[in-house]
């Protein structure tokens, strides 16, 4: 029988004719040793922008709600009478002065916790630029072009500086904008070096990111050595402005200096000079370290032969607590060493907001009769709450990770199913929020008691119960995202907390229709042990989470894998 | 005969208006070893994702020893071990740690062979997976997969980052599992380890499956190369039916020839011929011959019948 055999034309073929037809964006003209620089620029441009805006916002929100609330000499007077040298509100939000004036009060709710969020985006950024690009193999391929580590890392530095000068920028724009309003009356220059101190933290956290960057092995490390800066700064500032004889420390503190700035009340321009030259240097120590060491190794590396540990490792539930005891026992060391100083201080902040009526007026908004200790931690608790819903966050965000990387991979192609694994790594968060609950009851016990301060247990084991629901409610919405919409996890779980915390702020200030506030996961949360837990509101909170994370473990369940 | 380890049925799968995969019918006898073949993109590891179920197809169906790749998925794999090209695994635990997970997922590890293969592989298993290069990881991977002795083995280009030794180490690991009657569905770039490892291959282009048969079938074919050393004057041998790709290099003559040889033979037969050599394509050669630059498999398929 013949043998039919193909023929062979020398033309392309078929395959080689369907290659998708090439679109690439014309050759860059920048110099090619400038392109680390603009990368980085262009990847932190965006998010400056958009802190920018957040900043720009809550400051509008804080100046209006300050005119509209207080219109008068008289009630502004009360204000700062009030709070003015309250160690309770200080700890929280840094000292008071001046609150009879729109500026003061603006300062006294801005700085202190844009010095906290602008320091966490600093950080962030700066390790994911360096540490993160390194640890993926990506600065390896940058560094084979025109450049070298020094220099990679200098126009990394320089192209973060992008970004902030956005941040910066956007907030003085806003705040220049806001300052020329009659009611307002605050002057530009003021209004600049007001935004510079809002903005001041996140240059220093830049910097200390950077050189995070050079003695953390990963990203994950770099960035917890950074966070580590920023919470023990966090607890001197807070230490310092509980009392006047330890007012030294702030100087201790980088996020003290920021205080000292008072850019709206007592403007000083020098304490910008110690903020200038902390980042300066660590900058420069980072650029210096790059160049020095080598190319995927840190200044404190890890043991070549670290001990073997498999206690844990027998499944997929164990796999899973040994990958988040970390950032779990991270977060319960900051919520307890928060919870303990919010203790410490609630004795002698209720009796000095004690008889008060505009403290009163302040405290009946959120539903509190009274000024007592408890009432005191019934407003501290609600803040720890927002901390215990960021853990919730960053665990369902943590989830999506380990798909988006295929490190899922290797235990589902095993005979481990998606509802297994999703359910033991959900049940963990669970069980970790609620420790956190009990922790953060526990810690302000201790602390509130330690001072004298007749507060009972079981109350603030109801206020840290309290501050749970909203964040399982929320951890639920994140998995339901995790299982229909993976690609937007992060989004989504942020998103919600994000607009919660708005509404809950533009809430507290102006008055809202109470179907938006509804819509705040945080807005349900009754300030016990000021009042009586609402277990009602709490049981439709874990309800919605609970019917989500179900809803969501489905979708999961039925879903294609999907990476990045 | 016993349920085939691997059995899809029209298994397709679009990515929106792309077509990865188009009603892929496909078979593979337990201890068959069998290899799959494409260019990027041609659709190999989107079907090796359906039948671990890490996928959902758009249509169609596959199984693995009978049971359903999507809802079985969980059985399914306590009865296979999977090598992905590219090993994603927990930075931060140890070679040994990561060995001793796997294994305890899988439910069953052959610890002494466990040991042989680290051996073999020349891995340290001590040091954190960060810390491995690409070669290790794959080497751990590939490890964790092969001490599991699982029935099926589905790999997909297990070899990239291994060096020449380690690819020999891993040619007589799959010698190895063919002995023990393990089924082997191996997906590769490289020809000469299909070549040498696998009883039958498939060809995957554009989302379907163009050939599926042993070398020897694919051989009998496809064309011949035939090289002529002359003495005399070179004829011509372009315009003699079923000759192709005729190349003169002097004196010496290489062309491929479809289907009967005995028009080439007869030019030959008038001509000075000093020397005459024809063998049959290797399985690069017929690869190329589908996706090189002069192949055209849409002409006329390679399948004669």
């Amino acid at each position: 029988m013949p043998t039919t055999a193909r023929t062979v034309t020398p033309r392309m073929s078929r395959f080689m004719e369907a290659e998708p037809r090439i679109n690439l964006p014309a050759t860059s003209e920048g110099r090619p040793s400038t392109m680390v620089g603009r990368l980085a620029a262009r990847r932190s441009l965006r998010s400056g922008a958009l802190w920018g805006v957040v900043f720009g916002v809550y400051i509008a929100l804080q100046e209006n709600a300050y005119v509209s609330a207080y219109p008068t000499a008289a009630t502004r007077a009360r204000v700062a009478a009030t709070f003015g040298s309250n160690a309770g509100t200080n700890v929280l939000f840094g000292p008071a002065n001046q609150l009879q004036t729109v500026g003061g009060f603006t300062e006294w709710k801005c700085i202190g916790i844009f010095s906290v969020l602008g320091a966490i985006w600093g950080l962030l950024l700066a390790t994911k630029l360096l540490r993160g690009e390194e640890e993926a193999g990506r600065w390896e391929l940058l560094l084979a072009g025109q450049t070298t580590r020094g220099r990679a890392t200098l126009q990394v530095v320089i192209g973060s500086c992008c970004g902030f000068v956005a941040l910066f920028a956007i907030t003085a724009i806003f705040a220049a904008e806001l300052g020329r309003s009659a009611k307002i009356e605050i002057g530009v220059s003021r209004s600049l070096l007001f935004a510079l101190a809002c903005v001041a933290s996140a240059a220093m956290f830049l910097g200390i990111g950077a050189l995070a960057s050079q003695f953390g092995p990963t990203r994950r490390q770099a960035a917890s050595y950074a966070a580590g800066v920023l919470g023990v700064s966090f607890v001197v500032r807070m230490v310092a402005d509980t009392g006047s004889h330890l007012t030294w420390l702030r100087w201790l503190s980088p996020l003290g200096w920021v205080e000292e700035i008072q850019p709206l009340t007592h403007p000083q321009a020098w304490p910008l000079l110690l903020i200038a030259a902390l980042t300066v240097i660590s900058c420069g120590a980072a650029i210096r370290l790059a160049k020095v060491r080598d190319l995927d190794t840190s200044v404190i590396s890890e043991r070549a032969h670290p001990v073997e540990r498999t206690r844990l490792l027998e499944g997929p539930w164990g796999l899973s607590l040994r990958l988040t005891r970390g950032v779990l026992t991270s977060w319960a060391i900051g919520i307890i060493a928060f919870s303990l100083i919010l203790g410490l201080v609630a004795k002698s902040a209720s009796s000095a907001l004690g008889g008060s009526a505009s403290v009163k007026r302040y405290y009946e908004r959120l539903g509190i009769n009274g000024v007592t200790t408890s009432d005191y931690l019934g407003l501290a608790l609600l803040i720890v709450s927002v901390l215990v819903v960021f853990a919730a966050v960053g665990q369902v965000t943590a989830m999506r990770v380990e798909e988006s990387t295929g490190r899922l991979e290797p235990l589902l192609v095993r005979p481990v199913s998606r509802r297994t694994w999703l359910g033991g790594r959900v049940g963990i968060a669970v069980a970790a929020l609620i420790s956190f609950g009990l922790l953060t009851a526990l810690a302000t016990w201790v602390g509130a008691v330690s001072q004298g301060a007749h507060v009972r247990f079981i109350s603030l084991l109801e206020g840290g119960l309290n501050i749970v629901p909203p964040a399982l409610c929320l951890l639920g919405l994140g998995v339901l995202a995790l299982g229909v919409w993976p690609r937007a996890t992060a989004f989504v779980a942020y998103g919600v907390l994000g607009w919660s915390f708005l509404v809950d702020v533009i809430g507290g200030a102006v008055n809202v229709n109470h179907w938006v506030l509804d819509t705040s996961v945080l807005h349900q949360m009754a300030a016990v042990p000021a009042v009586s837990p609402n277990w009602t509101a709490g049981a439709v909170l874990i309800g919605i989470g609970v019917i989500a994370a179900l809803t969501g473990g489905v979708g999961f369940g039925l879903r294609d894998l999907v990476g990045d | 005969m016993g349920t085939a380890a691997i059995k899809t049925a029209n298994l397709s799968k679009n990515y929106g208006t792309v077509v990865a995969l188009r009603g892929l019918e496909l078979e593979v006898a337990e201890g068959e070893v069998v290899g799959f073949l494409g260019p990027n993109g041609a659709g190999k590891t989107t079907t090796i994702r359906l039948l671990l179920g890490l996928i959902n197809p758009t249509a169609g169906r596959a199984e693995i020893f009978g049971l359903d790749c999507q809802r079985e998925a969980v059985a399914a794999h306590r009865r296979l071990a999977y090598v992905p090209g590219e090993a994603n695994l927990w930075p931060a635990l140890t070679g040994a740690e990561t060995l001793h997970l796997l294994g305890r997922v899988q439910g069953h590890t052959d610890a002494a062979y466990r040991d042989e293969l680290i051996e073999r592989f020349a891995l340290d298993p001590s040091k954190k997976v960060r810390t491995y290069s690409k070669g290790n990881r794959q080497k751990l991977i590939l490890i964790a997969a092969l001490m599991s002795r699982a029935e099926l083995l589905i790999l997909d280009e297990p070899t990239s980052g291994l060096d020449p030794l380690m690819e020999q180490a891993f040619r007589h690991s799959i010698s190895e599992a063919k002995e023990r009657h393990q089924t082997v569905f191996l997906s590769s770039h490289i020809l000469s380890e299909v070549e040498a490892l696998c009883d039958r291959v498939g060809i995957l282009r554009e989302g379907e499956l163009v050939e599926m048969g042993t070398l020897a079938e694919m051989r009998h074919l496809s064309a011949l190369t035939v090289e002529a050393t002359f003495d005399g004057s070179v004829p011509d041998l372009s315009k003699v039916p079923g000759v192709s790709s005729v190349e003169v290099t002097g004196r010496v003559v290489r062309c491929q020839v479809s289907g009967p040889v005995e028009p080439l033979l007869k030019v030959l037969s008038t001509a000075r011929v000093h020397e005459l050599l024809s063998r049959e394509p290797s399985l690069e050669e017929l690869f190329l011959a589908h996706y090189g630059p002069h192949g055209d498999a849409e002409d006329v398929p390679i399948h004669g019948g």
